[in-house]
Formats: structure tokens, sequence, C-alpha cells
């Protein structure tokens, strides 16, 4: 129904974002989209919801040549697209939002027929037989509740357009609940009579749960595809990645027991409305993953330790020492440092250079009689590069330049230099390629192996589990389940999520 | 169209990289050089740069704030406000009333950027805020008229009107001024901090930086320039009075803009704006030259603002202006 031939797209000379890729949506089926961040998977989508326009290759629709300028384009041929990051607005009601940008068809003589609109949306979410007050402020619904009204958002299309749709969903799981995407899938399966859905996603076992046929992209190309029911999750994992799965991933081998020194210490921690009664300790050279689902409030407890958040109930403790962290200058103070999981923006100031942003947090070694000391810190930051092997044609480059991966390492030398002795990890590998992730797994044996203590949130159970000595389980604001994860004697990903849902 | 998208960001880099500005400044010269052969020697330059020194000065202040990221908007009330601060006390106090009719300014600024960091209230509204506040005070105080400085008070201003070996002495002010200002940027922390909050506040705020103090300390610094401009101009003039400095906010900012400072913060420094206050002089000459009747003055230094915002924003970066 819906194919790409030959589609080519780069935004850097040089480098192929899109690769000669092929691609096909036959009528009534799940088409399935994996690889790795990076891989190419989010321009593909942009390229057939006609955001982006291909280099070169060709889209066809029933064997006719399609060309789109833009994504009312795709709309108008039944392309719709449900957004990874949701594009609802949340001032706005369910039904305003279901129609936002078609609300022609309920005006007359510039007056919008609320009555109307609201029938019609109802009618839309009854399609998906979700049950949603079409008069609710979108800011007032569940995460999964906003996902289906984007997904109803998407069906407006069948009114306008009369052929089958292509649904195209950008990573629809990434932050729902195991149970709203049992209910998100049997949805997708019920709506397969009516329209063809590509569906995006790293988590493999998902994308065979739901797709009929499955393409791996990998370094801009489609490098597979296979009926799902005829291959299995780590084969494809094998593809995606290049490699198999093992223990040596996360740098097992390298994993010693930590000091006995208590770094961080919180008792009955808490902030109201988030989490509680939490306690933990982290020691020297110890990583302590923390798991749960999004609102289980570990989110909340990093950005506590971290200075983001003060907390109101408790104590913490950082080396001895009760605080309470108002900022997170105090935080830095006492030695914490935090990698962001937005790097681009809370992570590097990315117009300044890589030396500046290396010094930002202590710019103390590089004063000299009250002055920042140009060479020095240049002398610094050059060191850093080639410790930490960052790819950059010297310290003036400016960080935006740099690649995720190489972002990361600046981001982790400023905390060097700042001398932190305890630092957050907040997802620190998304976003990055295997190369770079396999990098970063190093790292952290390295400053665990120097006696930093890290306390680490991940975005896969599989990251959290093999790279901490222990891993807390968080619930509804409250720690479940505590596990020890020596290396040798790992937990097993279904006991942790147990204790998460 | 794709090329001409192009050739606006290359031009747009070159902008804020500092080069365009340098470029048209020496355009400028040369075309004055051209149709008036001497003109930028001896006394007619040393009256031009007199002339620029106060421009710059009040556009060095707002350098520092646009350079965070913000803006400041009450300087040309602050400005007006010292003038009379000075006319008002110099007979009573003498030169005492220097440093009193500066200190207005520093406490104006600090207020204004109090009220924006504390009160979380944007810059623009905090600063017309304070700016209107201070323009009411100015007018109390003068009772709504100019205060001329009289025989007795010029004693103690007429050393600004002096020259040292032939260079007067408000440009070497300026300089003095502008010297401070690009040491403070590029060698102390405050001024790290400034460009880091600039460009990436959220970064900023995450690595440790005071943040909030690093604001105030700019809005400070801007207010206390604003005093400082104003003092110079009442002295220039024997005269303070509560609308002294009002047609020069828009001049300023323009100096500060078409010199190759972002407007979005992070970008930019005390050497473009002087770039940028010489290139608002000559064109202001310029316009004496043709014959552009000097109230329309603003008209063309209002557009000249437009031109430069327009074609020095990268849009790639924001999408979103409000």
């Amino acid at each position: 129904m819906l194919a790409a031939k030959g589609i080519s797209k780069s935004f850097i000379a040089g480098t192929y974002a899109l690769n000669n890729v092929d691609i096909e949506i036959r009528p009534n089926e799940v088409v399935g989209l994996i690889g790795e961040n990076g891989a190419g998977k989010s321009t593909l989508m942009r390229v057939l919801s006609g955001t982006h326009r291909p280099d070169s290759g060709t889209l066809t629709l029933d064997g006719q040549p399609l060309r789109l300028r833009n994504s009312s384009a795709a709309a108008a041929n039944g392309i719709g697209m449900v957004f990874q990051e949701q594009s609802l607005l949340l001032n706005l009601t369910v039904a305003e939002n279901i129609y936002l940008g078609q609300e022609q068809q309920f005006t007359r003589f510039g007056i919008v027929n609320w009555r109307a609109m609201h029938e019609a949306s109802r009618r839309q979410l009854a399609k998906i037989g979700v049950d949603i007050d079409v008069t609710a402020r979108t800011s007032e619904l569940t995460f999964a509740a906003r996902q289906m009204v984007e997904l109803a958002k998407a069906l407006t299309l069948e009114e306008s357009v009369d052929r089958p749709l292509v649904i195209l969903l950008d990573e629809p799981t990434s932050v729902l609940s195991a149970s709203d995407i049992d209910v998100l899938f049997a949805r997708v399966r019920s709506l397969k009579s009516r329209a063809s859905f590509v569906f995006v996603s790293h988590r493999l076992d998902e994308v065979l749960r739901i797709s009929d046929r499955v393409y791996t992209m990998k370094d801009g190309k489609v490098v597979a595809e296979h009926e799902a029911a005829k291959v299995t999750g780590p084969e494809l994992h094998e593809i995606m990645v290049g490699r198999g799965l093992h223990t040596e991933y996360y740098k097992e081998a390298q994993q010693i027991a930590p000091q006995s020194e208590v770094m961080v210490e919180a008792k009955d921690l808490g902030i109201s409305g988030f989490f509680h009664n939490v306690d933990f300790s982290i020691r020297a050279g110890e990583v302590v993953g923390i798991a749960g689902v999004v609102g289980s409030g570990r989110e909340e407890l990093t950005r506590a330790v971290g200075g983001f958040l003060p907390h109101t109930q408790g104590t913490l403790k950082i080396a001895g020492e009760t605080v309470r962290l108002t900022s997170p200058g105090q935080a830095v103070r006492k030695s914490v440092g935090y990698i962001p999981r937005e790097r681009r923006v809370e992570g590097l100031v990315m117009f300044l250079s890589i030396a500046e942003n290396i010094t930002l947090a202590d710019l103390s070694h590089v004063m000299r009689r009250g002055a920042i000391d140009y060479g020095k810190e240049r002398r610094v930051a050059t060191d850093w590069i080639k410790r930490l092997r960052i790819k950059a044609p010297g310290p003036d480059t400016a960080c935006r330049k740099l690649s995720g991966g190489n972002q990361q390492k600046v981001v982790l030398a400023r905390w060097m230099t700042a001398g932190s002795r305890i630092l957050i990890l907040d997802h620190p590998t998304r976003g990055l390629d295997v190369g770079a992730k396999e990098e970063v797994y190093e790292f952290i044996r390295q400053l665990s192996g120097q006696g930093i203590a890290i306390l680490l949130l991940s975005d896969t159970l599989e990251e959290t589990i093999g790279l901490s000595h222990t891993v807390l389980v968080m619930r509804d604001g409250e720690i479940t389940a505590r596990f020890d994860a020596a290396a040798g004697k790992k937990p097993d990903q279904v006991e942790l999520v147990a204790a998460m849902v | 169209m794709e090329n001409i998208t192009k050739i606006k960001s290359l031009f747009a880099n070159s902008w804020v990289q500092g080069a365009i500005p340098t470029g048209l400044l020496v355009l400028l010269i040369v075309i004055v050089e051209l149709a008036s052969p001497g003109f930028l020697t001896g006394e007619t330059l040393a009256l031009l740069l007199s002339n620029t020194a106060v421009l710059f000065i009040l556009a060095t202040g707002v350098t520092f704030v646009i350079l965070i990221g913000g803006i400041d908007l009450s300087i040309q009330a602050v400005a007006s406000l010292a003038s009379v601060i000075l006319a008002q006390l110099l007979p009573s106090m003498g030169f005492a009333a220097f440093p009193v009719a500066i200190l207005s300014g520093l406490g104006f600024g600090l207020l204004s950027g109090i009220v924006h960091v504390r009160l979380r209230v944007p810059s623009f509204v905090a600063t017309l805020a304070t700016g209107g506040v201070v323009a009411g005070i100015a007018l109390w105080i003068a009772n709504g008229r100019a205060i001329t400085i009289e025989e007795a008070g010029r004693v103690n201003t007429i050393w600004i009107n002096e020259t040292v070996v032939g260079v007067p002495v408000v440009v070497l002010l300026a300089i003095a001024v502008g010297l401070i200002s690009f040491l403070i940027l590029r060698y102390t922390r405050f001024g790290r901090y400034s460009f880091a909050v600039g460009a990436g506040e959220s970064a900023a705020y995450a690595a440790g930086i005071n943040v909030d103090r690093t604001k105030v300390i700019a809005f400070a610094i801007s207010g206390t320039l604003a005093a400082i401009a104003g003092v110079i101009l009442a002295s220039r003039l024997s005269s303070g009075s509560p609308s002294l400095a009002n047609q020069l906010l828009l001049p300023a900012i323009a100096a500060v803009i078409v010199g190759g400072t972002a407007i979005t913060g992070g970008l930019g420094g005390v050497g473009r704006t002087a770039v940028g206050a010489l290139i608002i002089s000559i064109v202001r000459i310029g316009m004496t030259f043709v014959g552009v009747n000097i109230f329309a003055e603003n008209v063309i230094f209002g557009a000249v603002l437009i031109g430069a915002v327009a074609i020095t924003i990268d849009r790639s970066k924001i999408a979103i202006i409000k």
C-alpha cells in the first residue's frame, strides 16, 4: 500500500541519517520498526509523515508516486502520526485537542458549535473503545489516557480521507506501564481491520508481540526484514546491535566490591506527594541502581540528592554530614555531581566550548590571581580530551558540535575536575549508540573502582542490573524491594518487575 | 530557496561572530571619509567620540544584561534620575554628589534584578516597571523641570569637559568603562557565569552556578553604568533633567545588537558594543549630512534594530518568539 524506495536523507554532509531505505506497508498489517537510537527510525517516520523531505528516493501510495510537501499533505493521503513526545496541548480540552486545526467543520459564521465537536469527539473515542470525558482538560488525564486521545486524534483522518489509514506510532510505549501497553496493543489489534500501523520501538519483546512483520534498522539502513512469528528477540537483538547479549557487555568482570565508607545515607527520606520513608545508603565505590516505572518516585528521589528538589521529611547525610540541599550549587559543594538525562538542556551549555564546560562547576583550578587562566584551562581540557578519548578538534570546540557520547564525556570530565565523590547518573546512556554506551559502562566501572559512589537511573532493567552492586525497586513512592547484584549473582529481571508493578 | 537560506544563515553566523559589524563600521568610515575628506580628524573626531561615549557607557551596561539573556528597559530613566540627583546635590554637597548619583543607579539596578529573580517577573516587565518608578521619582525630585547646574556647581563638573593631551575626558572615561567591563567579562567567575547563564540557564544551574546572583549582579552593573552615563551627560550639558536621557534607550539597545551581541544571550561582548555604538554614532552623523530631520532619528534606529535582530536571530535555535 504505502511503500518507500531508495530513500536517503543526510543532515550533515558525508553522513547519512537514512541510506537507501526500502520499506513497504501492506493493508491491515502492523509493521514493526526497530533499531537503536540513531539508527534512523525517527528520520524515516518523519519522511513518511511529510515533516522531512528525502534527498533521494520515492514514496508510492497504491503504486502511485507520492510527494509529501508537509505533514498536512501526508494527512490528506491518510497518513497520521502519533508522536513519541505527545503533541497534545494540556490547557485545552480533550475534544479541542482531537479536532485541533480541524475546527472549520464545526464552524458557522466564525462560531464553533461545541456540542457538535464534543459529539464527534465522543464518536472518535468510542472507535477505540475508551471512555474519556471529552470536556475534561487534557492536563487532568493520565499519560496513558492522553496516548489514547492522541490515537483518537490520528483516527479523525478517517472522516476526511476515503481510504484505509496508515498510522505511525513513534515509540508509543516508552512511558506506559505494562497494563497500559496491553490496552494500547488491544486497541491497535482491533483497529487493524481499518488501518495499517507502523510501530516504532526499541523494546524488542513489544515489537514482536504486536507486529506482523519487523524491519530492523542500523546506521541509517534497513538491515533485515522478518515475519514476526519466525524470529526471536535475541536474534533481532543480535542483528540490531551487531553482537550477542552477554555479561561482558556490562563489564561485569570489572565489578569489584564497594568500600566500607558510607557516602550517602537516607533515613525516612521523603518529599510530600512524590516519595516517603525511603531508607538507603551508598558506599564509596558502590553503584546503586533504582528501578521503577514513571511515577514511582525514583526521579524525584534522585533530584532530591542532586539538590533540585529539597526533601521535606527524614534526613539525608552526605559523607556523614546531615544536609538539606536546596540548590544544585549546594549539592556541588558537598561533592555531588549530577549527570542529567537531558544532556542538551541540563548537562552542557551547548554554545560554550569543551574547556568552558569542563571547568564550569569549579573554576578554582584554573584561576590565577583572581583571573581565569585561559592557558591552564585549555591544558586541563586537553588532558581530559585525551584521557576520556573525546573526539573533538580541540578544547575550544563548541559542545553542540559533539556527538552524544562525547558530550556525555565532557559532563563526566566536569564532575571529575570538580572533585565529585558522589555521582548521580540519570539515564547516562540515553540517546547513545552501542559503542558510546559501552564506553560509558567502562567509565562507570572505573569510577566505581576509584571509590566514587554512584546513584544510577537507567532506561532498561538490563542495564540497571548489569551495572549495579545493589538494585532498589520503587513503587508508588516507596522502596518495595532490594536486590543484591554482586558480580556473578545478578538478580533476574522477572523478580524486579514483580516488585515494580 | 535552499541557497538563500544558506547565505542567510552564513550571514547571521558571521554577524554574531563579529565580522560583519566591524566590516560595516569600516565601510561607514570610508563613506564618511569620501563624502567629507578630513572629517574624521582633529576636533570633529573628538566630538564624534565624545558623543559616542555616553551612548557606549549606557550600551555597555545593557550588554551585561543582554548577555545573561535578559533586557534592561530602565536605563534611560536611571540615567535621567542620576542627572537630576547630581544637579540637585552639587550646590550643597559638591563633588560627593557624583557617588550619590551613581549609587542611585546601583540601587535601582539591584532592585530590578531582585524583582526579576525573586518574584520571577520577566526582566522586560521588571525593568519596564522599575523604569517607570525611577522616571516618576526623577520628575518628583526635579518638580518636572530641568535643573541647570549653576556656576557654583560647575566647578565640580568642568573636569569632565576637559581634554587630556587632546583626548576628551569623557572618551577616556568610556575607554576605562569599556576596558574594565571587558576584563570582568573575560577573566572573572561572574563573567564566565554570565555567558553560561545566557547560553544555557538550566545547564548552568545544574552545574551548581548561582544563577540568581549572576543575574542580579548584571542588573546592578547595568544600573550603575546607566547612572554614570547620566552624570556625564548632565556635566556636559550643565543640566539635569527627568527627561535628559529619554531618547537614548533605543540607540543603546540598537548599538548592542548591531555590534553583534545576540539578543538571546550568551554570545557577544563589550568590544562588539563599542563597534555597535560607533556605527550608531556615524549613522547619526550621516543622517544630519543627508538632511534627515533630527526628530526622525529614532525612526532610523528602530528600523536598524529590527533589521539587526531579524538578521542575527538563528531561527533554528528558537522555535517560538513571544
